[in-house]
């Protein structure tokens, strides 16, 4: 994987919805855009995978230069069966790592996350889908790895603060 | 590194609201409690530009590693 490859966040999601696509943002960085104090070097983001929503991504993902960083020195491309398909799709874009996630948690796609995001300005005018902090919290309790263990206190505090009047 | 580390880095530190006297700074479970309340005092946009700028930061370390 080049290790120059330059992250760039709010690119990456300007790119995504200037190409209409309909997406969540969920793990860290839907963390942090919530305010909890973490970081991540990847975008993690539920894709609605009906037809003409997969077209769309493949155009973002085309002006992206997006492959695979699980085999880089391959260059492989993501086509539609594969965003269709149920796997994640572990990504390396000019803008830094993507993950196009099918679902989260107990197999919570798209459809599902939808009624528990929320919409936020996140800056140049880009307003982007969010999941919220309280099922950011539930999917991670879900799934439970050494990674979602050791940021769970933050979530649930970050919700604890939010939640003062 | 993992992908998700504790945000440790501050650099705008200097904006963190005053802590009011006899609030706990640190949870029972060892959690910062000031980074918090620091984060929620910002909007999401600027939340995202804390994130954007410890990674950044990080790349650039590893630029200039890389380069020795």
């Amino acid at each position: 994987m080049p290790r120059t490859t330059p992250t760039d966040f709010l690119a990456l999601l300007k790119v995504l919805r200037n190409h209409g696509v309909d997406f969540i943002v969920v793990g860290g960085v839907g963390a942090v855009l919530h305010g909890a104090p973490v970081s991540t070097f990847d975008l993690d983001v539920v894709h609605s995978r009906d037809d003409a929503n997969i077209e769309r991504l493949l155009g973002a993902l085309d002006e992206l230069e997006s492959y695979y960083r699980t085999q880089p020195e391959k260059r492989l491309r993501p086509g539609a069966s594969h965003l269709s398909s149920p796997g994640h799709q572990l990504l390396m874009t000019r803008f830094g790592p993507l993950d196009l996630l099918c679902a989260v948690g107990r197999s919570r796609d798209y459809t599902a996350l939808l009624r528990h995001s929320v919409e936020m300005l996140i800056g140049q005018g880009v307003h982007v889908h969010v999941l919220s902090l309280e099922t950011l919290i539930a999917v991670k309790e879900e799934t439970a790895g050494d990674k979602d263990l050791a940021t769970l206190p933050i979530l649930h505090r970050t919700l604890a603060e939010k939640s003062k009047p | 590194m993992p992908a998700q580390t504790w945000l440790c880095h501050n650099p705008t530190m200097e904006l963190q609201p005053e802590t009011a006297p006899g609030a706990p700074s640190i949870s029972e479970d060892g959690v910062d409690l000031t980074l918090i309340r620091w984060m929620l005092s910002l909007s999401p946009a600027e939340r995202l530009e804390v994130l954007q700028q410890f990674v950044t930061s990080v790349e650039r370390i590893r630029a200039e590693n890389d380069a020795d």
